[in-house]
């Protein structure tokens, strides 16, 4: 192939690599169907990102016991539950429905893979969404001020 | 193919002699499981632990090359490594077909494309210094791309390479090899694809 | 891996010509071509095997099945 065998050359890119990451592959599981571009915020997208998150909590494992114990990268695991809009690949959800022993289709649709075909799956995800963001949002901090703020707003 | 090149090898402080090679094997593969994939996983969680900015953790610690071995016969794709001291340092895994450049210079042109590039964790600062030791070697990744760069020439294609560039390494492939960085891929996780035209790959040659 | 063969090749006029203007427009050789196509060959023939299918999407999004190998 006749490689460069000029030594200042190869200490030149030594030098300038220092530091970097060169990594090419994108994030693991890029051999699999393509991401698509970042959708809207949807209630199913939530649920998806609110059911991910319980499980692991219910659990009581940290984001890289889960990561670990998924097989799944930590990274992706992050970004489906801090980020709504995050599509995961295909590859990811497959592991985490069998982990969680649910079924992969239906985790598929509730991801934003597939088309919920019908209106049952969109309510129940919703209802869902709804009951997890409360649960999670509220401190106890939180709570107390929403209650004094209640009660100041149903004062005569 | 095998040909002998120069690493830089960081403790030493001199260039040292390593091999370049295009007969990689499944055994290569199951290398990396063995060696280089606890290491980086347990780098990453340290750096995550340690509150590391999520674009510095690197995302390639799932990455599983024996997932590829149907790939070693497939024609259409290239596979290069790099050893030294008897252990495999940097895998590549190129595709020579199926697609083209989108530089518009270049529209439409058939060109070599980075599906993989990984080098050994023990070669990259950023984790080696998690672990509180110093890099192995140096310009691992350089001479994978050099080698790509190459193949490139010898199909014909003229130099022209692309990649889809991880957010941690658009520095290195716009800024320090001089590719052109032209669009978010939304096909790719909006990853930005980056391309050599012919004059920028004889550039990062000289 | 890189010892090489060579063969003979018999063409047709229409062949050629085909040949002759993906060179061109490629700015590829014209055995750098054949060798695509090879590669081409054998990567749709794999996925194939495997059960997959090949189309075509034109500019309306409609698919269209390729009947290949």
């Amino acid at each position: 192939m006749k490689m460069n065998r000029d030594q200042a050359w190869v200490q030149k890119k030594a030098q300038q690599e220092d530091g970097c990451f060169v990594s090419v592959g994108g994030l693991v599981n890029a051999l699999e169907k393509p991401a698509q571009a970042a959708a809207s915020v949807t209630p199913i997208k939530v649920a998806f990102a609110r059911f991910v998150q319980l499980a692991r909590r219910e659990r009581k494992l940290y984001l890289e016991q889960f990561a670990a114990k998924v097989d799944i990268d930590l990274v992706e695991l992050m970004n489906i539950e801090k980020d709504e809009r995050y599509i995961p690949a295909l590859r990811t959800v497959h592991q985490i429905a069998k982990f969680l022993k649910v079924p992969e289709q239906k985790l598929m649709a509730l991801a934003g893979l597939l088309k919920a075909k019908d209106a049952t799956f969109q309510t129940a995800a919703l209802k869902f969404a709804a009951r997890s963001e409360s649960v999670e949002k509220l401190s106890e901090e939180e709570h107390a001020a929403l209650e004094e703020y209640i009660n100041f707003l149903c004062e005569p | 193919m095998r040909e002998v090149i120069q690493l830089f090898d960081n403790a030493a402080k001199k260039l040292v002699d390593a091999e370049l090679f295009d007969e990689v094997t499944v055994e290569h593969f199951l290398e990396t499981q063995k060696k280089w994939r606890p290491i980086v996983k347990d780098a990453a969680q340290q750096l995550y632990r340690a509150g590391a900015d999520v674009g510095s953790i690197p995302q390639h610690f799932h990455w599983d090359w024996t997932s590829k071995e149907a790939d070693l016969r497939v024609l259409a794709f290239t596979f290069f490594g790099i050893s030294c001291g008897g252990e495999l340092q940097g895998l590549m895994k190129l595709a020579t077909v199926g697609h083209v450049a989108r530089h518009p210079e270049q529209k439409g042109k058939p060109i070599v494309y980075v599906d993989y590039l990984e080098t050994a964790p023990w070669n990259i600062k950023v984790l080696t210094q998690a672990q509180g030791k110093n890099s192995r070697f140096g310009a691992v990744g350089s001479r994978l791309i050099e080698a790509a760069v190459r193949k490139s020439q010898e199909e014909g294609f003229k130099g022209r390479l692309a990649l889809h560039s991880l957010p941690s390494s658009e520095p290195f492939y716009i800024e320090t090899c001089g590719m052109t960085a032209l669009e978010r891929d939304p096909a790719k996780q909006n990853l930005v694809w980056c391309e050599f035209t012919p004059e920028q790959a004889e550039t990062f040659l000289s | 891996m890189n010892s090489k063969k060579t063969m003979t090749l018999n063409l047709t006029d229409q062949e050629m010509r085909v040949l002759e203007e993906l060179s061109a427009q490629k700015d590829l050789s014209k055995t750098a071509i054949l060798r695509q196509a090879l590669k081409l060959y054998q990567l749709v023939d794999l996925k194939l095997a495997e059960g997959g299918k090949l189309f075509f999407e034109d500019q309306k999004k409609e698919k269209a099945e390729l009947m290949v190998l």
